[in-house]
Parts: structure tokens; C-alpha cells; sequence
């Protein structure tokens, strides 16, 4: 199944149209602390002076403002296409359903196609209708927010509860932030939890990727999947183990790093100075600038800094590309 | 046969460790006959909190994927401005990003050459997996793949088959993280959920998420309070809560650290430390499932 990629997706997938560095933040699973990085990360840019975009695009459930203590502000609705039916002009020639591959559309009677299951907005119904009976109506999926605060900017979507686009709402998140690329230094994705699609479509673009982790079998096992998707994009890509005085088994974690050539770029430990931020809604890096585990952000920040965000680099990684 | 399934709205706030815990009591001493179903096809590793090896799979075709055939194809690009997923790229010839295409047609639709038709592919397996007398029914998503939503469907139909081929009492799913497709397949035909959460902010936002879900599906819910004793303030927030959105606290468990411990060695806490905190507070949680059995 992990088939080889057509070099025009790759290349696709690095391609963006500006040249502000995007790191992303993913990790195989949910709970090791993504988010935790995420909005520390872009505190602790922010300290720095630089301007930032922290785009969260794990859509089904995004908490990054909760992290970073800031409430959601400008919401916009994400819409799709919806067909409306005319059914003075259908002919009923049942084209229409024939074509939804959602199996989404019924005809109960004469003249009277409904829509009942899911739709995904992709047209087809409408392209084939020959009678012209179908308009293309518009119906919304989600939410986009967009939220500033002093040098941050919070680009967040979320899902309406029980659908099955996340992955347009992921795009439009991205999508929104991209649009402003040129106002920030450096643009951060925190991406949903797995190695599906959506972790894939949330990372576009990315310089770099930091996977989080912890040092459990799960972390480990977890850690070996996103390694290797990323791997099929050629992202470059470090391993940040969260929770690393957990009494786990680390030496699993590095192999694993090792094994897909990705440098540790950090340890965080489990401290009650970060679990603070946490509770509080303040990221450790504002709340407790001096603690140990602002420390290690700053550092992450001052790496980055340095391979990403000076121009001499800049032109070397295209060039690479 | 009852169907409990249990969610949490995202991960990690010990969904799997919990299903997996509560698998074990259930089935000590032979009372209760149970399948489980792990239907976090994204990240599945209910076998690795069991201590268990997968032993046999089979694959699966949950997606529908556009393909060209370039002998037809004229390169007249109709394709690319066609896909609404933005999932056909290319400037010489069209490329199919397979990865984000839906299956939707209307590429097959729009092509003047007949180039392009859709077909199914494998995206995903289905892993067994016996760890003492239980049986794990396991969905596992290929890397980079699309729908976990219909994945999710064809795992819940085998465990049902399992489940009820074996005489199960206790169809028990640990759930997919999330409030999307994945979530509401792994929802449907329950008789129960348990929301888990723990006291955060971010959790109790995400339970409220998923109760939205659960209660829009009409399906009766209680929630569980995991590392309880984390912060008192926060934990005090989601008992109100709870209490005022009529769903019945099941239990608290406090958090414990030969939880980890035992997790690292691929055994369960209630099994290696019976006695400690949060073996004792998981085995009042499971009379309470078992309650919900009778
Ligand atoms: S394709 Fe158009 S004309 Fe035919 S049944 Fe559908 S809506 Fe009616
Ligand atoms: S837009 Fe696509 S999914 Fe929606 S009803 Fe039409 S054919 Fe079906
Ligand atoms: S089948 Fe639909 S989603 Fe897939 S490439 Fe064709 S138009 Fe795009
Ligand atoms: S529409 Fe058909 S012929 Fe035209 S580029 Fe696409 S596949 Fe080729």
C-alpha cells in the first residue's frame, strides 16, 4: 500500500507561492502534547519579535486557543456546493443519481429527486443533468476563525459536530493563513492526530516538520507511522519526545528517530510549571519565562530561527527543491 | 448482544488503556463474553495496550480512487479545473493526487477522451487479534489514505459478525478521536457510549463536542473523569457540567503512575498492580458497565 509517490506530488506538495518558512507539528497520535508545542512554539516566537501564524488545523477537535487563552473571533462559514433541484425543468431522467458516487441522491417520485445522504459538493449531479434543473445552492461545513493578538495571528477551523469534510475545512484554515503569508516571519500548523489525508493535506508546504512523541510503546509505534509519511513526502523532519522522564521506554523512540534519520530536536520533561500553562490558558513560555521548559522552546525557536528564517538559507532549500 | 462504544472527542486522554482495562475485568472468571472493535484506524494500538500481536489480516477496499489511462489521454487538462478536491495537478499531463481524491467522477465526467475512470482500492486492513479469551477486531488505515469513515463501517460489521458468531454478550469499540465520518461509524447501532475525559479545559471542550454527536444520534451516554485529581478547579467545571447536561458521572479515576509503568511493559495496571489507585477506581467503574449490561 505505501506506494511510491509521482515526483509532480511532491514537488506539488513543497510548492507555495511565498516564501514565509511553514514548521509543522504533528505526532502519530492524539494526547502527546502537539498542541502543548504548538502554542508554545509560537509564544515563544513571538517573544522573539517575530510575527507569527499559528494555524490550527486539527479541525475536529481544536483546542489551541484554549491553550493560548484567546477566545475565537471573525468566524466565517466554510460552504460547499449543494445541487437544488428544480423539478419543473427535470425531466426525470435520473442521470443525476446515477452519477452521485455518495449514493446521496433518491428519487421517491416522479419528478422529485432528494438529497438524504451525504454530500461532498463535487458537482457531478450538476454536470450532468441535461435539463438544466439543478442550481448550485451552497451549504456550510464549518467554521474559520481568525483571531490576532498583538504578533500572533490564530487561524482555526472547526467541523461542524458529525460531518465528514474535515478536509475541506483543513484547506480553507490553510488556505486563509496562506492568503497573509507575506504578512508574518513564520507560519506554524498544528495538524489532527494520525497519518491520514488530512495530517498530509494540513502540512503542505511545510520546511520542516516536528513529530511529538513520548516515550511509550504507543509513542514509539505511533512515531514509526508519521515518520514514514512523511518520509513518502521527503519533509525534513525532527522528533520532539514530550513527557521524556516518563518511566517509558526512550530507547525506542530514538531507534525509531534514527531509523528515519530525524534528529531529537528536544526533550521536554513533565513539570508542574507546564502543566500550569496548561491549566491556566497561558502558554509556560508567557506564564513562567525563566522556567526550564520555556527554555527548551526558546531553544527550538533559536534552531529554527537560524535554519529557516535567515534569507542565505532560504534560497538554498529551493534550490534544493 | 449489547454495543457500548467508547469515545472521547481526541485522543489520549486514555480511551484505549480504559477499553482495555474494563475488556479484561469484564471477561474475568468467564462472566461476560466480549469482541472488542478498534475503530481508531488511524492510530490503532488497542493490541499493543493488551500486550497482544496482531495474527492474522486481510485487506480492504474502503475507497473509490480516479485513474488515467495515458494511452486515451490528450493532455487537454479539462480534468484539472474540473476536481473540486483540487486533487488533479500537472502542467505537462494530469496527475492524480490520490491521496485527497474522493472518487466523486466528475473528472470521468468532464474527460472528452474517455481517459479517466474510477475504481476501488485497497486503503486499509482489517487486523484479528485474541489476547486471552478476548478477540480484537482491529481497522487499520494505510498510511496517507482517505475515508477512515467507511473503514470504520466494514470494521464495526466484522466485529458484529465476530461478536455474534461467538456468542458474545458485549460488543465493546474503542472509538476513533474526533466528532467527524469516523466517529459517527463508530457510533452507530450502540446502545451506549462512555465519553472519556479528563479535568482540562481543552478536554471539557472536546467532550462537549462529542456529546453534541452522541446526543444528536439519540444514544444514552455516560462520561468517565480519567487522572481526576489532576486539578480539583478543573474537575469540579466538568462534574457541573455534566450534572447539568444530564449525563451520569460512571466514575473517576485518579491518576496514577504505575499506569505508565505497566503500559511499558505491555500489561495492563489492573492486572499488574491490582491494589493501586486507579486498578481499584477502573473495577467500581466496571460494576457500574456491568450494570449497564443487565
Ligand atoms: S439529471 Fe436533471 S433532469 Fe435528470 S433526473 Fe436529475 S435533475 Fe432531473
Ligand atoms: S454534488 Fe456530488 S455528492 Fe453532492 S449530490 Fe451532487 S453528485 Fe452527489
Ligand atoms: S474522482 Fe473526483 S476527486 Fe478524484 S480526481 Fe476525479 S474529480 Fe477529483
Ligand atoms: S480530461 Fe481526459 S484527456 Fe483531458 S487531460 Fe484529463 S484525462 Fe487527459
Amino acid at each position: 500500500m505505501n506506494k511510491r509517490l509521482h515526483p509532480e506530488i511532491i514537488r506539488h506538495f513543497h510548492n507555495t507561492p511565498f516564501s514565509t518558512p511553514i514548521i509543522g507539528i504533528t505526532g502519530g497520535k492524539g494526547g502527546v502534547g502537539k498542541s502543548t508545542v504548538a502554542v508554545n512554539l509560537a509564544a515563544a516566537f513571538v517573544a522573539q519579535g517575530k510575527r507569527v501564524a499559528l494555524v490550527d488545523a486539527d479541525v475536529d477537535a481544536p483546542n489551541d486557543s484554549l491553550l493560548l487563552g484567546i477566545p475565537l473571533e471573525n468566524p466565517q462559514p466554510v460552504t460547499i456546493m449543494q445541487p437544488i433541484f428544480d423539478s419543473a425543468q427535470c425531466t426525470d431522467c435520473q442521470k443525476c443519481v446515477k452519477a452521485c458516487q455518495m449514493n446521496s441522491l433518491f428519487r421517491p417520485k416522479e419528478k422529485s429527486i432528494t438529497l438524504m445522504g451525504e454530500c461532498n459538493g463535487c458537482e457531478a449531479c450538476y454536470l450532468v443533468c441535461p435539463a438544466g434543473a439543478i442550481s448550485q445552492g451552497s451549504h456550510s461545513v464549518g467554521t474559520l476563525y481568525k483571531t490576532k493578538r498583538g504578533k500572533l495571528t490564530l487561524y482555526t477551523g472547526a467541523l461542524q459536530p458529525g460531518l465528514a469534510e474535515s478536509a475541506l475545512i483543513v484547506n480553507a484554515v490553510g488556505d486563509a493563513a496562506f492568503a497573509d503569508a507575506e504578512l508574518f516571519d513564520i507560519i506554524l500548523v498544528d495538524t489532527a492526530p494520525g497519518t491520514h489525508c488530512n495530517v498530509i493535506g494540513a502540512l503542505k508546504g511545510a520546511r520542516h516538520v516536528l513529530a511529538v512523541t513520548e516515550p511509550t510503546p504507543l509513542g514509539s509505534h505511533d512515531l514509526e507511522l508519521i515518520l514514514s509519511l512523511l518520509d513518502m513526502f521527503s519533509i525534513q523532519r525532527s522528533v520532539v519526545i514530550n513527557r521524556a522522564n516518563l518511566p517509558g521506554q526512550k530507547e525506542k523512540v530514538e531507534q525509531a528517530a534514527q531509523a528515519a534519520s530525524a534528529a531529537i530536536a528536544a526533550e521536554i520533561k513533565l513539570d508542574k510549571d507546564l502543566l500550569a500553562g496548561y491549566l491556566e490558558g497561558t502558554p509556560v513560555v508567557d506564564l513562567l519565562p525563566n522556567s526550564a521548559a520555556a527554555e527548551i522552546f526558546l531553544k527550538m525557536t533559536d534552531y529554527l530561527t537560524a535554519t529557516y528564517l535567515s534569507p542565505h538559507n532560504q534560497t538554498q532549500q529551493e534550490q534544493q527543491l | 448482544m449489547k454495543e457500548i462504544v467508547i469515545l472521547s472527542g481526541k485522543g489520549g486522554v486514555g480511551k484505549s488503556s480504559l477499553t482495555a482495562a474494563l475488556a479484561h475485568l469484564l471477561t474475568e472468571n468467564g462472566k461476560y463474553r466480549l469482541t472488542l472493535a478498534d475503530t481508531d484506524v488511524d492510530a490503532p494500538n488497542l493490541h499493543i495496550v493488551l500486550g497482544a500481536e496482531f495474527d492474522r489480516s486481510t485487506g480492504v477496499t474502503a475507497s473509490n480512487k480516479a485513474i488515467i489511462d495515458y494511452d486515451k489521454c490528450s493532455r487537454c487538462m479539462n480534468c484539472v479545473s474540473a476536481c473540486a478536491f483540487d486533487s488533479i495537478i500537472g502542467t505537462e499531463e494530469p496527475v492524480i493526487i490520490s491521496y485527497s481524491c474522493e472518487g466523486c467522477g466528475v473528472c470521468s465526467l468532464v474527460c472528452p477522451e474517455e481517459a479517466v475512470s474510477v475504481h476501488p482500492v485497497e486503503n486499509g486492513q482489517i487486523n484479528f487479534v485474541t489476547s486471552g479469551t478476548v478477540r480484537v477486531v482491529a481497522g487499520a488505515l494505510g498510511i496517507g489514505e482517505s475515508s477512515s469513515g467507511r473503514l470504520v463501517d466494514i470494521v464495526k460489521r466484522q466485529a458484529r459478525q465476530e461478536a455474534s458468531l461467538s456468542g458474545c454478550d458485549l460488543l465493546l469499540t474503542d472509538g476513533p478521536p474526533g466528532i467527524g465520518c469516523p466517529v459517527i461509524a463508530a457510533l452507530k447501532g450502540a446502545d451506549y457510549a462512555i465519553l472519556v475525559s479528563e479535568p482540562t479545559p481543552s478536554a471539557l471542550s472536546d467532550l462537549q463536542r462529542i456529546t453534541e454527536v452522541v446526543q444528536g444520534f439519540k444514544i444514552p451516554a455516560g462520561a468517565v473523569l480519567n487522572r481526576s485529581d489532576m486539578d480539583p478547579q478543573s474537575a469540579q467545571t466538568t462534574r457541573d457540567w455534566l450534572t447539568g447536561n444530564e449525563l451520569p458521572l460512571l466514575g473517576e479515576i485518579p491518576y496514577d503512575p504505575y499506569l505508565p509503568q505497566a503500559l511499558a511493559r505491555g500489561n495492563l495496571g489492573v492486572k499488574m498492580y491490582p491494589d493501586a489507585p486507579s486498578s481499584l477506581a477502573i473495577k467500581k467503574l466496571h460494576k457500574v458497565v456491568e450494570g449497564l449490561l443487565e
